[in-house]
């Protein structure tokens, strides 16, 4: 269902942050991404719904090549593919219900977004993606007013209310304490799974990603490294390989080797 | 050679003494250019004493026109403002550059603001009153001329400072551009919003009072008939509404803003 064929992309000042990116994910399936930062990771994530424009390739969503639609194509498409932000990404001076409704903003008509006449429909799903993540109760409060865990539920409910096929999590729990990175990584896995929603979401550990997820990827200056299920035997040997590239990358950072 | 003095100067242990004789010459030539000498204001003190005493004690037989010319003053301010920030809330959005990518047309718009905040309130005032004629007319399109360029700046500045994440987030759910400015943005410039608009309004029934002296309608009109005719005891009287005036005006948008700030924070 995704398909993504040699894709690249360099910034400005030419320097590359994804070379000939090549990988094919199935509908409903749930996959990892793992790499230091600065690996491409959240490049990739964003040139997925065309946050960022690549600079050459392919990503084909059901057969679609999204880099050749048009505006309007687009806009179908983003609608259908929600993203949870490692930084939650709401708009802090609105209410929990407000922030969710924006899920729906691709489906209604501007004037009505606008003045914030939803239908009944739209309310309806909101609700059912807030009961989804257990925040139903606190749908009138302020986002300012809620804690990071909760943020980042909401996040997801506005993820849901989307009523995507894909869901993309640019690392959604490194901003969250380390008991509330279990809860929201178990609830993500479960409304994918009801939904057969497939998700892809950046993270940091080896041993999360083991408990969680089927299929992990591993990347490392901005190519692909590692593709498959993690293993008891081989998850010990990502995890040293990994070690090493992070050890790798700050010496880098450092200056002690090029 | 020039230059080699102020090398020298600079590097030698007298800096601080040259630079003391430096600050004490600027005095000196902008205390001249001014023609500010204490003597003549010490010599003066009786004069203002003897102009005061003629102005009391205050002559109330106009009241009842000069209150409704200050209620004429509030009135410009109050259709000023919102006329000026009428007009600069659809035009801050050209003139953010995070929403408006069209550079011709941001710079277009940020000089049309800069020139318009440029351009003193008294001088737009002299610029409408020889376009639609005297009264209070002019002096609404002069407060709202002035509003436009000084709002249009803070409105776009605020709208710039949106945090560019959140603004991501809202795009990637698939709204148009439309939807992102009144669901992503203008929640988050609402306050900012509010505030410099009452501000405003504070500031404009100030300058409100000042535009009459050009004819441009309000209480400052009445001032400048009264002393051009040295009727002192009715400028007294003038004097004493527009301070008054002002007095309240700024004591009721500073509590419209409190509640207001407050309202949107337990909301």
């Amino acid at each position: 269902m995704i398909k993504i064929e040699n894709l690249n992309h360099a910034y400005h000042n030419g320097e590359s942050v994804l070379k000939d990116i090549n990988i094919e994910i199935k509908k409903g399936e749930r996959i990892a991404l793992i790499g230091p930062s600065g690996s491409g990771k959240t490049t990739l994530i964003n040139c997925i719904t065309r946050l960022i424009e690549p600079s050459s390739g392919r990503i084909l969503i059901d057969n679609k090549d999204i880099l050749k639609t048009n505006k309007h194509e687009l806009k179908d498409i983003r609608k259908k593919i929600a993203i949870i932000f490692q930084g939650f990404n709401l708009i802090e001076r609105e209410s929990v219900l407000k922030n969710v409704l924006n899920g729906r903003l691709g489906y209604v008509s501007t004037l009505r977004s606008c003045f914030n006449k939803f239908k009944e429909d739209d309310y309806k799903i909101a609700e059912e993606s807030l009961r989804n993540v257990g925040l139903l109760h606190k749908e009138n409060e302020r986002i300012s007013d809620l804690s990071g865990g909760q943020k980042q539920r909401v996040a997801i409910a506005r993820a849901l209310s989307q009523d995507p096929q894909i869901i993309l999590a640019d690392e959604p729990v490194s901003n969250l304490d380390p008991k509330l990175i279990r809860e929201v990584l178990s609830l993500l896995q479960k409304v994918c799974k009801e939904k057969e929603i497939t998700l892809i979401t950046s993270l940091h550990f080896v041993e999360l990603i083991k408990e969680h997820f089927p299929r992990m990827v591993g990347m490392v200056d901005g190519k692909i490294v590692f593709d498959d299920k993690l293993s008891d035997e081989n998850s010990n040997n990502f995890s040293d390989y990994y070690q090493e590239q992070l050890i790798k990358k700050r010496l880098k950072e450092l200056g002690y080797i090029n | 050679m020039t230059s080699k003095i102020i090398k020298k100067i600079s590097g030698s242990k007298y800096k601080s003494f040259f630079i003391g004789v430096l600050i004490i010459i600027i005095y000196y030539w902008a205390v001249r250019g001014t023609n500010a000498s204490p003597n003549n204001f010490i010599n003066g003190i009786p004069f203002m004493f003897d102009f005061i005493s003629r102005m009391f004690p205050p002559d109330i037989s106009n009241l009842g026109t000069f209150l409704l010319k200050a209620v004429e003053t509030l009135q410009m301010a109050i259709v000023g403002s919102t006329l000026g920030a009428l007009v600069a809330f659809p035009l801050s959005f050209l003139a953010a550059r995070n929403i408006n990518h069209n550079k011709f047309i941001y710079h277009t718009v940020r000089t049309i603001f800069d020139m318009c905040r440029g351009i003193n309130e008294i001088v737009w005032g002299l610029i409408f009153v020889s376009m639609v004629g005297l009264g209070p007319f002019p002096g609404v399109l002069a407060l709202a001329a002035h509003v436009t360029g000084a709002l249009g700046r803070y409105f776009s500045e605020a709208i710039e400072t949106v945090n560019p994440e959140t603004v991501k987030a809202v795009i990637s759910t698939g709204a148009n551009k439309i939807q992102v400015i009144v669901r992503g943005i203008l929640p988050e410039v609402k306050p900012p919003f509010i505030n410099y608009s009452l501000y405003y309004l504070e500031n404009n029934f100030r300058a409100a009072t000042v535009l009459g002296l050009v004819g441009a309608g309000g209480i400052g009109m009445e001032l400048l008939t009264s002393m051009k005719l040295f009727r002192n005891q009715e400028v007294l009287t003038i004097l004493i509404i527009m301070v008054l005036m002002v007095v309240l005006i700024d004591r009721f948008s500073a509590y419209i803003r409190k509640k207001v700030l407050k309202l949107e924070s337990i909301k």
